[in-house]
């Protein structure tokens, strides 16, 4: 009955007017960066925070979170216009999105795919008001070790998916969790790794390092891609037949129930609920030849999956304080920013806040679905923009936001150190993701594992005597050493970032 | 590839083998249990042996091949992109925000292969003086106006 009555409170904040408005600004900006080559959904959405700062927090995560959904949609329409994903959730896509259009049925490809991500998204929103409430109660419960071993369980699934080998992407995290302890000591107070200078008090700023990592590293990769052809193709006929809507329905069905339950793991990424879904119907269909050839069901089912992951993995970030991808870390972000501590306590502390914020996700989805629909040719002719423009356009917001955080020509110089950084070690494939999130988890790793052996009077022996906490150790060394023994599918892995 | 994992391990080796050292000046305890050099200490230790291990592995496994560096018109173009941050991280807070994306946009689009002067013009101008009037003075975000005021 609460939850019922926070949800209906919840839907009236964001359907004010105001919020209203930033949904749909939200939205536009987030299909916009999904359509515009060189800008994933983690750098867009870190870009375009300064467009924030002076909004109240509901608006703001509810503008920043409608960014970072209508992202993953606009990089459909990529997938299936020019065969390049605008982000890696969308690689799937490509495979019978492209076939589609070639064959004079993108319109169908978009449609479907866009009705499928409304239907996912939809869904896995429902599933978060009846899962969310219940998982934060637990998570209230917790005390520091075994928050850190959460933390440590999902940085763990986080390095252990991201990359092709396993050391790299430790090797990353923990150079993440130690850029994050530049600055003053949360607990003593006294300063750290800043060398003397005074810019480096506050610590590094996360924000100039994810613009410069996935921003301007994108860019200057960008750079030496050739520019691909935009294909011709009918989008006047956005809905399916009616043998394809009995093939679409089947595979939007699966994909929800793929995407919500990959969601909720901490680590799996975006791109790998879609590949499971394209796999288990290309497995289970009847005709298994077409895939690849452009069927319908392998457009509906990784797109359905891509959206219902997108709203699933907000549960771990709203209930535990855990960003499951680079994205949600910039989100996570956000609510720093805005002061807010993402985690169990956010829904005891600000229940009015979070509920509108999932509210919104609803809202979203419709917004999304009135937007990709009648509007696909718009979008569509996007895409014919020379990338000279979009290249500088996303400089231009990078050093905007990187500057604007903290009025620090530090932050821009920080940017575009990380920039030149984040591109050498996408050259060299070393991982980012787990870099970003170390960075961003540094310090509520660092501040549980001192508090607890603070509790212990510096006995470690606390992490093992607590069976919770021992109970999610285990968990985090098995994920560990499951990746070590490499047992999911090579081509399952998130790609490089 | 080999040979630019390597030297990115070995950049990384050496920032993880500082962060130890520095992380010595630090008391690892206090009365209160860890002091603020204990998480420092270990992860740079942990970092520093979790790089050997990569290096060590580099060593063993084949390589996959050379790396791929842009040529050409590209390599100018990749160049020009931090240059052009840098002198616009430098510019920004002495001249202000419109006459350095003023410049920037200007300067950048061409040499990323831009060529008409309206489309270089008008987005230089919608770039410096449009997104300031929007950040600025709806958004209310603060940009550097400059010693001019500009």
């Amino acid at each position: 009955m609460d939850t019922l009555q926070h949800l209906l409170t919840g839907l009236a904040a964001a359907a004010s007017l105001q919020n209203l408005s930033f949904a749909l600004i939200g939205c536009i900006l987030g299909t916009l960066i999904g359509v515009l080559p060189g800008l994933g959904p983690a750098a867009g959405t870190a870009i375009l925070i300064p467009l924030t700062f002076t909004l109240d927090p509901i608006g703001a995560l509810i503008m920043l979170s409608a960014i970072y959904y209508g992202a993953m949609y606009g990089g459909t329409i990529t997938s299936v216009l020019i065969n390049v994903p605008g982000e890696a959730a969308s690689v799937v896509t490509c495979f019978d999105g492209y076939q589609m259009a070639k064959q004079g049925r993108g319109g169908t490809a978009l449609g479907i795919a866009a009705i499928g991500s409304f239907v996912g998204g939809i869904a896995a929103t429902l599933a978060l008001i009846v899962v969310a409430p219940p998982l934060a109660r637990v998570a209230l419960s917790f005390g520091p070790p075994e928050f850190f071993a959460l933390m440590l369980v999902g940085l763990a699934l986080i390095t252990g998916l991201s990359g092709q080998s396993l050391l790299p992407a430790l090797v990353m995290a923990v150079l993440g969790l130690l850029v994050a302890l530049v600055g003053i000591d949360p607990v003593r107070g006294a300063p750290r790794f800043t060398f003397g200078v005074p810019s480096l008090y506050d610590g590094v700023g996360f924000i100039p390092v994810v613009m410069g990592l996935f921003g301007v590293a994108e860019i200057l990769l960008t750079i030496e891609k050739p520019y691909r052809q935009v294909i011709k193709t009918n989008l006047s006929s956005l809905l399916p037949s009616r043998p394809e809507w009995r093939r679409a329905l089947g595979a939007i069905g699966r994909g929800t129930g793929i995407g919500f339950f990959l969601g909720l793991i901490p680590g799996v990424g975006s791109i790998i609920p879609t590949f499971v879904a394209y796999v288990f119907e290309k497995r289970i269909s009847k005709t298994p030849e077409q895939f690849g050839q452009g069927a319908i069901e392998g457009v509906a089912a990784p797109e359905t999956a891509n959206n219902a992951y997108a709203n699933a993995a907000m549960i771990p970030l709203l209930t535990l304080g855990i960003p499951s991808s680079p994205t949600i870390a910039v989100l996570m972000g956000a609510f720093i920013i805005n002061g807010l501590t993402p985690g169990p306590f956010l829904f005891k502390e600000r229940p009015d806040l979070v509920w509108a914020v999932i509210a919104s996700f609803m809202i979203g989805n419709v917004l999304l679905l009135v937007l990709n629909l009648p509007f696909v040719g718009l979008w569509a002719r996007l895409l014919h923009l020379p990338y000279q423009y979009v290249c500088v356009g996303t400089l231009l917001f990078c050093v905007i936001g990187a500057y604007s955080l903290q009025q620090s020509v530090f932050d821009v110089g920080v940017m575009i150190a990380c920039g030149i950084i984040g591109y050498g070690l996408r050259k060299v494939d070393l991982p980012i993701a787990p870099l970003v999130l170390g960075l961003i988890l540094g310090p509520f790793i660092e501040k549980s594992l001192r508090t607890s052996l603070e509790m212990s009077g510096g006995d470690f022996s606390i992490f093992f005597t607590r069976p919770l906490c021992l109970g999610l150790l285990v968990i985090a060394a098995a994920v560990l050493a499951a990746s070590m023994l490499r047992l999911p599918p090579p081509q399952l892995r998130e790609s490089n970032p | 590839m080999r040979r630019g994992r390597q030297i990115a391990c070995v950049c990384l080796l050496g920032i993880f083998l500082a962060a130890l050292i520095t992380s010595l000046d630090y008391s690892l305890t206090d009365a209160l249990g860890p002091g603020p050099g204990f998480f420092p200490f270990w992860l740079s230790l942990i970092g520093a042996v979790l790089t050997a291990g990569i290096l060590v592995q580099e060593a063993r496994e084949p390589d996959p091949g050379p790396l791929e560096w842009p040529q050409g018109p590209a390599a100018l173009q990749a160049a020009a992109v931090p240059v052009a941050l840098a002198a616009a991280a430098a510019l920004i807070e002495p001249l202000g925000y419109r006459p350095t994306m003023l410049i920037f946009i200007a300067g950048l689009l061409p040499v990323l292969g831009a060529r008409s002067p309206v489309g270089i013009m008008l987005t230089a101008l919608a770039g410096s003086f449009g997104v300031f009037h929007v950040f600025y003075y709806w958004l209310k975000v603060p940009l550097p106006l400059g010693t001019l005021g500009l």
